[in-house]
């Protein structure tokens, strides 16, 4: 049976594109058969992050609105057999993203087998936002340590409850994970970032990974590359980590404790 | 499919309610100015209903009123309890008649609960049945974490809460709000009147709780309680009291 992830936020540059593209990558690593949905109606990026972007023709919203097939629109990534992505419209207005569009585009990818529908929503609460978590199964609620971000993460949480199919049907409601991103050890060490349980505490939803902050994560989004590709990176193995945990593996929190400068490096480091 | 131009839902408008002791206009004039310390924006166009159960009406000049609260800011939708030989003219100025009785009978409720400790104290305390409405209202129950942005009215009962309100959120009732888990939003008890209602709470860390329309923020800290129990909110007088509650043992 397929999956629908939505990856939102509610605020902006959180790293929900750069998450999406990476845990949309690690589940086609594992073998399964993956899409990548990019709802920016407007101001599309993922393809960008997927290095895609010279190959699209055909989006989302031309499938919607009925004037390309599915086949046409989807593009193969280049890293990985199973894996594809339905890039949004640059040029088109949002309002052409209707709900019995984006749940025609859906129903058809399950017919085609797709074990994982990845939908990557944009920042804010609007339209594309909420069309983007109306019909999930899970939600991934990408949150960064600062009061702001969680504040917004608690705000779509809300609307996830309030205006996704499973709440209006009255069944199973939606399964919510949270991911902290862009995590720093060292400053929540120094009280100036909140620490991964404090954004617990306020969500109250199971933490599904922690990224820590990397300025790896730019230059691979700036190369096309999504992070998870990184050789030898922290960040790479995080996410490897929250496609593991998602696909049920009992694995252990890494790259979340600051080992402080040893005794000699204090002695000898000098400043 | 095509939308109807025009849909019906029924849909409940939070408004304050506006409570008059005194008929004189000169007099409401001067309370106005006080509470709102002249600024004009004070209840930004809030909607209101204004209860005038306690007042004699007989030569009241209703659009002199209705000027007078509009001048301050308020939003008059309705007049509550009116007499019955004024609602032509009520209903001529643009307002809605409000007969309120959920109100009074709660404000019935209360004096006489009130009374109880009253009576001489009997050797065993039998409890005094009191004199409850002949149903009980159903409380309210919310099991899953209230959330910024999100509103919960319990309309004419408490409110039980058992997870967590965050900031933004707002739950407001028209009886008792328990919530086992920390206060982060804005909490409203007695929201139609109801001055014996009371919040309780695990944690105080709400950016706003009120009672019966009189209402308390924490711009300069929570006060200082034991840690770790659970607290209530209660009306004292015009005061809102947060006190502790110890267990007796």
């Amino acid at each position: 049976m397929a999956r629908i992830i939505v990856i939102t936020s509610g605020k902006g540059g959180v790293g929900k594109t750069t998450s999406s593209a990476s845990f949309a990558t690690g589940l086609a690593l594992r073998g399964h058969k993956t899409a990548v949905i990019d709802f920016d109606v407007g101001l599309r990026n993922l393809d960008l992050i997927m290095g895609c972007e010279r190959r699209v023709v055909y989006d989302l919203i031309n499938v919607v609105s009925g004037e390309a097939t599915l086949r046409q629109a989807l593009i193969k990534d280049k890293h990985c057999e199973n894996l594809f992505i339905l890039p949004a419209s640059q040029t088109r207005d949002k309002d052409a993203l209707t709900e019995e569009g984006v749940e025609r585009v859906l129903n058809e990818l399950i017919q085609m087998d797709f074990e994982f529908i990845i939908c990557d929503s944009p920042a804010g609460i609007e339209h594309g936002a909420i069309m983007a978590l109306t019909f999930a199964d899970e939600a991934i609620i990408v949150t960064n340590p600062e009061v702001s971000s969680v504040r917004d993460s608690d705000r779509i949480l809300g609307i996830i409850q309030a205006k996704s199919r499973r709440a209006l049907n009255g069944g199973e409601p939606v399964k919510e994970h949270l991911l902290v991103t862009r995590y720093s050890p060292k400053r929540v060490d120094a009280g100036e970032m909140l620490s991964y349980t404090d954004v617990q505490e306020i969500l109250r939803i199971p933490l599904i990974g922690i990224i820590p902050e990397s300025e790896e994560v730019l230059s691979a989004s700036n190369q096309g590359n999504p992070a998870i590709h990184i050789k030898d990176s922290p960040v790479s193995q995080a996410y490897v980590d929250v496609v593991g945990r998602f696909l049920g593996e009992d694995l252990p929190l890494r790259f979340t404790d600051y080992e402080k400068p040893g005794f000699l490096k204090r002695i000898f480091g000098g400043k | 499919m095509q939308r109807k131009p025009i849909e019906i839902k029924i849909s409940t408008v939070v408004a304050i309610a506006v409570i008059l002791h005194d008929a004189k206009l000169p007099v409401l004039e001067t309370a106005l100015q006080q509470l709102t310390a002249n600024s004009s924006d004070y209840y930004s166009e809030e909607c209101a209903v204004i209860d005038v159960s306690h007042i004699d009406c007989t030569d009241m000049h209703w659009d002199a009123l209705i000027q007078l609260f509009k001048a301050h800011g308020f939003h008059p939708v309705a007049i509550r309890n009116a007499p019955e030989e004024c609602e032509e003219q009520i209903t001529a100025l643009g307002l809605s008649i409000d007969l309120g009785s959920k109100t009074a009978q709660f404000a019935d409720t209360t004096a006489e609960t009130a009374a109880i400790p009253a009576i001489p104290a009997a050797v065993e305390i039998i409890a005094p049945a009191p004199a409850a409405p002949a149903t009980t209202p159903v409380p309210m129950i919310i099991d899953t974490p209230v959330r910024g942005g999100q509103r919960i009215y319990a309309r004419g009962t408490d409110l039980i809460i058992t997870a967590v309100v965050n900031a933004g959120a707002e739950v407001i009732a028209d009886g008792n709000i328990h919530i086992y888990a920390p206060l982060r939003g804005r909490a409203l008890a007695g929201a139609s009147g109801n001055t014996a209602a009371r919040i309780f709470t695990m944690s105080l860390e709400a950016e706003l709780i009120s009672i019966a329309g009189i209402y308390r923020t924490f711009e300069n800290g929570y006060p200082a309680l034991s840690a770790g129990a659970p607290i209530q909110i209660k009306l004292n007088g015009d005061k809102i009291d947060v006190i502790s509650i110890q267990s007796h043992t």
